[in-house]
């Protein structure tokens, strides 16, 4: 029994023996099996851990701003430059700490310090987030607008003698003050533009801090960011914060060859046209665009580049001052999303140019939908002179002149008959003057800009070598001037299929399109000897300490011509200013006192059906031996005959050369006749009233002359009431031709310089003494459904960037 | 009078080896921690060090006394501890990091759930002895099941403590399964629960079960993805990987972790074996778990030769309650199952888990006195 007992509770003992040790086994074998896990990430992660770990010992790494770069102008001026700045951060947990002792004091501080901030909201985040260590309230706080606060910090610090801010002990300080603590400033830099909207289309601007956008700003950006420090502080093996700090380095300063009072000029006169003739013919700008680049034709330096509009580069994104109607669909109301206003109780112009866009504007169409506004601005921003590409009209005609001398197609020595027309493939193609000029000489031809000589020198010339020579010249490629958004426009030229038509009508600048910079890069080459230099800005680069890092030294790309095929087209250029009035069409630009070479342009636009018409003029002082070379173009100006407009190129160009000249000590040569010098005296009153330095001339002004144009427009062409005429002055007066006009009562419409039929008003052909009926297309005959129409979209070019304002 | 004096020294010497060595890990992780809140690097190493010697003070008086004289605390025990659980809703309960899981009994803050695991081992030894062979039948076996069950509800009810909860219902599991005779029923309903967790894992990893239920889900996704929760649920157990990674074979050496640095949430706690494998290495690592080894091969012995029924369960539960909780804890800190908050024990910081801890050691080595009678 007691056997059988001890049997039993043997028997039970050792079942449970087995259990336990079937257990102890499971154990064993979870051990096992654990330790197989702690080997494996040992094995598999142990140095991606071991580096994680070590990168977790940087307690602290904060990005230290390099400073961007300075752009200075030819002067050493600052263009552009980078202000230092604060950020106010708010350190939630040392403010909390010390049972929230500094909370108080230091938000009545900050409301002392910075009406702006809303320490409410500081004080709901610091409850909400009393862990948080970095959190940004201001920015862009000037050293004037935290120093205050910095003071108050100070006193605090000195009657404490405890640093604030050190995390390590935040603990223990006496109770005797309430101290300011959690608040510490950042360094940041921002862009700032000391000359506001001056030259705003060649700086471009800064997105956030690092983000260049537009022109020197965009294509330098590397350039010009640096490159950013850091401050580490890590853990060192005794467990101590160590500081390392790796500096930043400042990027580099551009020194370009802009020139701030002459780009003040180009941007003055571009403000006056736009304050004279907006409103004038039509409801709206005085033209689609206008651009002026000047330059010294021999090394390629940009001197000056501007277009219209301009904008504040201080505050890229505010368009308050600039003039969107060209830029918005119609009814697009600029305060926000509301129902387009209601459109004034006026009829659309017959012509509806207003909505008419800049070449080139389908670029950002072909692109996703937009917000209008956005795309609205990009126009705005963009740099008319390089990005936007048009048919360069008679400003071509040297070009076409000097393949054929340099090939020796010609000799010079030719002449052409002209008889207002050539028929060419069906069509008639007409001359600017269509009764035709007689018998002209290669110099007559130029001066006359007249079509029939050029295109028959073009067909001396034969389409391949036109080609080839288009190719010589740069045409349909980018100059690489150092700006960003430059367009080549070569998807508008002439390929292989090119026809004797279209021959005829490149010989004088039509069917294929060119940008401004295009055409004064290869235009200072035709004048200067021959050498086509690249177009460029920056002329050096110096470092944070004023140290030359770089030259950037003119660089002749190629002779495009020879010496003596310049030389010959100087004194053809020449002859285009310098002739008697009548014998040429440049005769207005001409600066008192200086001679001067250059080509005038009135390029019809496609579709030829409306009639718009870009006119130009490339011109250069002194005419033998150029210094300056300024070319300026005016897309569509706001008059009734735009065709017979040219003088307002011509004109703006005199202006403009007029003020250039005297300040780049270029002296006049020539005697300056009575006339001149009271215009010269007039005109320098004005400098004076305006000399205040660089002109915000975005503003532009509502003529009260609005309702008056309207009415105007109604009668068939009157002049409308504002148009000041010219005021007959007691001696001779020529009209564009030089035809002399010796009776006093007839007026002169301002703009073509061209009689006025007293009887009606309308404006008259000097040659024919016919009232101008617009219809002054260059080919008729079927001629306005022609090519050239297709290339009337611009290309799409990538160069071209969309930048959606933050 | 001489046979009394017969305990167990090799697993006495292991407890204290285990406690001392529990005391320099706890300094060592500690340290930081303490000197950036209580600005006093040993204020965890204090508070753990009085803690370990009332708890040796405990053991000594457990040792001593007859462990048969707690028989009859058996069903008070075991509803004393029910009832403390359930005082946690009450004002005394203390929450601490967003758990209410404390008690505070005249300034002494104690968990209930440690005192429901030592309350368990003697109710369910004394319960096993009474019920005799009836627990190896169908309806003995569900009417011990809702017994063990009942606690570990009540636990993760109302303190939502997971962890404990599954070792106050292994506990009894272990213990009936050594005394039961159809074991069958043991292994059958441990593989149903295996299969069941696998599938809830499977679930949630297949995205069909979404992880926002219940933050359960949500750590289970944790743990099979810590580098997408990174900053999250995955934070602690990612920080715990880095830490074994950082240690290598050999680790840093004692007191140079620098995860403990602020990294690794509670480092001197629940994730104390991270930063033994990264001051130790892998050796320390697997040093401590055989060390653990040891320990628990003493106990299956004592059980094993247990002069009757109830030591030899009360060794048992000991056993279990040890095994479970170092294989959790290891497991956890490796990232071998999903994160739940469970202590190492002996090493880790906390005076209620001592204390209890060093209690049933107590009871053990009382036993191991009365084998050689």
């Amino acid at each position: 029994m007691i056997k059988s007992r001890k049997d039993k509770k043997d028997k039970l003992k050792s079942s449970r023996g087995r259990k336990l040790a079937v257990q102890l086994v499971l154990v064993l074998l979870a051990f096992v099996l654990l330790s197989y896990r702690l080997y494996l990430i040992n094995r598999d992660n142990g140095d991606a851990y071991k580096r994680q770990v070590l990168a977790q010992q940087i307690a602290s790494s904060r990005v230290l701003p390099s400073r961007r770069g300075e752009i200075q102008d030819r002067k050493g001026s600052k263009l552009a430059y980078s202000e230092k700045v604060y950020s106010l951060v708010v350190d939630a947990k040392l403010m909390n700490g010390d049972d929230g002792r500094h909370l108080r004091p230091t938000l009545d501080a900050l409301k002392s310090c910075f009406p702006n901030l809303n320490v409410d909201a500081v004080k709901e985040y610091v409850n909400r987030n009393p862990a948080s260590r970095y959190k940004v309230f201001m920015k862009r706080l000037t050293y004037d607008e935290i120093s205050p606060f910095e003071k108050i910090m100070a006193e605090g610090l000195s009657s404490n003698k405890a640093p604030v801010r050190n995390s390590d002990s935040e603990e223990e300080e006496e109770e005797e003050e309430l101290t300011v603590a959690g608040v510490w400033f950042e360094d940041d830099y921002m862009r700032r533009y000391p000359y506001g909207s001056l030259g705003c289309d060649v700086l471009g601007f800064v997105q956030g801090n690092y983000e260049g956008q537009f022109g020197l700003e965009e294509f330098y950006n590397s350039t010009l960011n640096g490159t950013n420090g850091r401050r580490y502080g890590y853990m060192n093996d005794d467990s101590i914060i160590e500081e390392s700090i790796r500096p930043a380095e400042d990027g580099l300063t551009l020194v370009t060859s802009l020139d701030t009072n002459i780009q003040s000029i180009a941007e003055k006169h571009i403000k006056q046209f736009y304050d004279e003739y907006t409103d004038n013919y039509r409801e709206g700008p005085a033209a689609n665009n206008i651009g002026v680049v000047i330059m010294n034709p021999n090394n390629g330096e940009i001197y000056g580049m501007a277009s219209y509009p301009v904008f504040d580069l201080n505050d890229p994104t505010n368009m308050d001052q600039v003039d969107m109607r060209p830029y918005l669909p119609e009814g697009y109301s600029a305060s926000g999303n509301e129902a387009s206003p209601p459109t004034p109780p006026v009829e659309p112009p017959p012509m509806a140019a207003v909505s008419g866009n800049v070449s080139g504007d389908s670029v950002s169409e072909a692109k996703a939908p937009m917000d209008p506004k956005v795309k609205a601005m990009n126009q705005v921003w963009r740099n008319f002179c390089i990005s936007d590409s048009y048919e360069p009209g008679s400003v071509m005609k040297p070009f076409t002149v000097a393949a054929a001398l340099d090939t020796a197609k010609i000799t010079g020595d030719e002449s052409y008959q002209c008889n207002g027309y050539l028929e060419v493939g069906g069509f008639q193609i007409h001359c600017h003057n269509r009764l035709g000029d007689g018998l002209l000489t290669v110099e007559q031809g130029v001066a006359k800009s007249c079509n029939v000589v050029l295109m028959d020198i073009a067909f001396a010339m034969g389409i391949d070598e036109w080609r080839r020579y288009n190719k010589v010249f740069n045409f349909g490629l980018k100059t690489n001037v150092d700006l960003a958004g430059e367009t080549s426009a070569g998807g508008l030229g002439f390929g292989e299929g090119m026809t004797q038509t279209d021959l005829a009508v490149a010989s004088f600048g039509q069917g294929f399109n060119v940008t401004m910079i295009q055409m004064a890069a290869g235009f200072s080459a035709l004048v200067n000897g021959g050498y086509y230099y690249q177009p460029h800005l920056v002329t050096k680069f110096l470092n944070s300490e004023g140290g030359v890092v770089e030259e950037n030294n003119p660089r002749v790309l190629k002779q495009v011509i020879s010496n003596k095929a310049s030389e010959r087209m100087r004194d053809y250029l020449r002859a285009v200013v310098m002739s008697p009035p009548s014998d040429c069409t440049g005769w207005s630009a001409r600066p008192a006192g200086y001679t001067e070479g250059g080509k005038t342009g009135t390029a019809e636009k496609a579709p030829r059906s409306k009639r718009d018409y870009l006119i130009s003029f490339m011109g250069y002082v002194p005419a033998e031996d150029p210094k300056v070379l300024c070319y300026v173009v005016i897309d569509r100006p706001n008059v009734e005959y735009q065709s017979e407009s040219t003088r307002l190129a011509t004109v703006l160009n005199k202006k403009i050369m007029t003020e250039v000249l005297p300040y780049l000590n270029v002296f006049p040569t020539e005697p300056i006749t009575e006339k001149e010098r009271e215009e010269l005296e007039a005109q320098q009153m004005e400098f004076a009233y305006s000399a205040n330095g660089v002109s915000l001339n975005s503003i532009i002004e509502q003529n009260n002359s609005e309702a008056e144009g309207e009415a105007a427009e109604g009668e068939e062409g009157a002049l409308d009431g504002e148009e000041t005429p010219i005021v007959v002055e007691p001696e001779i007066q020529r009209d564009s031709a030089g035809n002399v006009i010796s009776n006093n009562a007839i007026r002169y419409d301002s703009a073509t310089g061209y009689p006025l039929d007293p009887a009606t008003g309308q404006v008259l052909n000097p040659v024919t003494l016919l009232p101008l009926d617009g219809d002054d297309s260059i080919m008729t005959e079927a001629g306005q459904g022609s090519h050239a129409e297709s290339q009337e979209s611009e290309e799409a070019d990538d160069s071209i960037i969309i930048v959606d304002p933050i | 009078m001489k046979k009394k004096m017969h305990i167990d020294l090799g697993l006495l010497f292991i407890v204290v080896f285990l406690m001392g060595f529990g005391l320099v890990m706890v300094f060592s992780a500690s340290s930081y921690e303490s000197s950036v809140k209580f600005n006093d690097p040993t204020y965890y190493l204090r508070s753990q060090f009085f803690a370990t010697i009332a708890g040796f003070v405990v053991m000594i008086f457990f040792t001593c006394v007859d462990y048969h004289a707690w028989e009859k605390f058996a069903v008070p025990a075991y509803l004393g501890s029910l009832g403390l659980v359930a005082l946690v809703v009450t004002s005394i309960g203390i929450t601490r990091n967003g758990a209410r899981r404390w008690l505070n009994i005249g300034g002494i803050s104690l968990q209930p759930a440690e005192v429901a695991k030592v309350g368990v081992i003697l109710f369910f030894a004394a319960y096993i002895c009474k019920m005799g062979s009836k627990i190896s039948t169908r309806r003995g076996f569900y009417f011990s099941m809702i017994l063990a069950a009942l606690p570990s509800l009540f636990v993760v009810i109302i303190t939502r403590n997971l962890s404990s909860a599954i070792i106050l219902f292994g506990i009894p599991f272990v213990m009936l399964f050594t005394a039961s005779r159809d074991s069958w029923r043991y292994v059958f309903w441990s593989i149903i629960g295996i299969g069941i967790g696998a599938l809830v894992v499977y679930l949630v990893a297949s995205d069909i079960l979404p992880a926002s239920m219940s933050f359960r889900m949500a750590r289970i996704k944790a743990w099979l993805h810590p580098e997408a929760y990174a900053s999250g649920k995955g934070y602690q157990t990612l920080q715990a990987l880095y830490s074994i990674g950082a240690g290598g074979i050999t680790g840093k050496g004692l007191g140079q972790s620098t995860q403990k640095l602020g990294f690794v949430p509670e480092a001197q706690n629940d994730m104390i074996f991270s930063i033994i494998c990264e001051e130790l290495g892998l050796c320390g690592g697997v040093a401590v778990m055989l060390m653990f080894l040891i320990l628990i091969y003493k106990f299956e012995f004592v059980a094993v030769h247990a002069p009757d029924e109830f030591g030899s369960l009360i060794v048992t539960g000991v056993m279990g309650h040890i095994a479970l909780q170092v294989i959790l804890n290891v497991a956890v800190v490796t990232n071998t199952i999903p994160n739940t908050g469970i202590t190492l024990p002996f090493i880790s910081f906390g005076g209620s888990s001592v204390l209890f801890l060093l209690a049933e050691i107590g009871m053990v080595l009382n036993v191991s006195r009365m084998i050689h009678e």
